[in-house]
């Protein structure tokens, strides 16, 4: 007796690696905007806030390698394919979401190590307090002056927080949509260890 | 001939007297500690050179005579928080590349009651000379002498935390210089 793999199944969903590396950077990005928000706003203790600060670097600077990790594995696997029935615009808008969270995905955290890197504190990172991380010379490099750039990089950096909340939202909103009101199976292509729990249909029900 | 016998004498006892107030120790270097402490945003720390070298002369009969001469490899300080030990040796704060070393030079013990003395000495750190004091206190046992002693002094005076370092925000200024030695007289 043979036992045939459900391979029409599995292609219908993320692959493992896929699945692993997109809740290991959702779960980070909800940490570092939890953590960046709690920086900017909240009245902590400057213990409190140093120690958020040298965390915030270290989760973000594992977004980053996690991402790029993430678009590579993308470009060379085919995602599972949208339901055949899904309207032209709402594949363009996933689609578009998709890529203007890729970039944010690794733009915040390049533009948040040029901050460090740019601070007149001159705060090394070490990341988790473990590995040093080297910061980029910038004044070196880019002929940047610190203060006035650690300026402008904080800005872009706390409106790139915000821009990654909306499409947050969008992102976590839609994939409700699609398991909830539409019933398809757009949200279980990313669940992990669905497979064995029902066999999806491509149809919207 | 009575003159030569009295001149040799003296000789003698001048040279008998200078052998006691040079009695010289030997730092036993994996028994002693030279370190220091300080607070980051409330937070005490503390650090310890891995690399350094002291000169003691000390006679206990004669306190005044007492020399000690130490010389600090500024680099090798650790505080086992890989953060701040990628911080420290930067210019922002000891720039162990531009001032490798730091001194200690002092002459001159003062017996402050029982076995508490005190001495005060020439710090160089960082490019700068400043008068420090260095209360201690010293146990001799057999050939074996361990001094204790915490030397306060204000990391700025030094210049040690440029910039918006240099204020208390984030690191206090005080800093505790903490000495722990054993040495053993030269025969």
């Amino acid at each position: 007796m043979t036992i045939a793999l459900p391979s029409r199944t599995a292609s219908h969903r993320y692959n493992w690696v896929a699945i692993v590396l997109h809740w290991t950077i959702g779960l980070g990005i909800l940490a570092t905007l939890a953590m960046g928000l709690a920086m900017a706003h909240a009245p902590l203790s400057p213990l409190i806030k140093f120690k958020l600060f040298q965390l915030h670097k270290s989760v973000g600077l594992t977004i980053l390698m996690a991402a790029m990790l993430r678009l590579l594995w993308r470009l060379a696997h085919r995602p599972p394919p949208l339901p055949g029935d899904m309207p032209a615009w709402e594949k363009s808008a996933a689609e578009g979401t998709h890529v203007l969270l890729y970039v944010l995905m690794i733009g915040m955290p390049l533009v948040g190590w040029a901050l460090v890197s740019a601070s007149p504190l001159n705060i090394p990172t070490v990341l988790y307090g473990v590995v040093p991380w080297p910061h980029i010379p910038v004044t070196a490099w880019f002929g940047w002056n610190k203060p006035q750039a650690s300026a402008v990089l904080d800005t872009i950096h706390a409106y790139g927080g915000y821009a990654l909340i909306a499409l947050l939202l969008l992102h976590v909103g839609a994939a409700l949509r699609h398991h909830f009101i539409l019933r398809d199976t757009v949200l279980r292509r990313m669940i992990p260890g669905l497979p064995w729990l029902g066999r999806p249909t491509l149809r919207r029900g | 001939m009575k003159t030569r016998s009295i001149s040799a004498a003296a000789v003698l006892l001048m040279g008998l007297s200078t052998a006691a107030e040079a009695a010289s120790w030997t730092v036993d270097p994996a028994k002693s500690q030279l370190g220091f402490t300080g607070q980051q945003t409330g937070a005490p720390f503390t650090g310890r050179f891995k690399s350094w070298t002291a000169a003691i002369d000390f006679d206990p009969a004669h306190p005044e005579a007492g020399h000690v001469s130490a010389a600090i490899d500024i680099a090798s300080a650790s505080t086992e928080d890989p953060q701040k030990d990628e911080a420290l040796p930067t210019p922002d704060w000891f720039d162990a590349t531009q001032f490798g070393k730091a001194t200690f030079e002092a002459t001159g013990f003062t017996p402050k009651g029982g076995d508490a003395f005190e001495t005060s000495g020439k710090l160089t750190l960082r490019g700068v000379s400043k008068a420090v004091v260095l209360p201690f206190t010293l146990t001799i046992t057999g050939d074996q002498a361990h001094a204790v002693g915490h030397a306060k002094l204000m990391r700025t005076d030094f210049g040690v935390g440029q910039g918006s370092w240099a204020s208390a925000d984030y690191v206090a200024l005080d800093v505790t210089v903490d000495v722990d030695l054993v040495a053993t007289r030269k025969p």
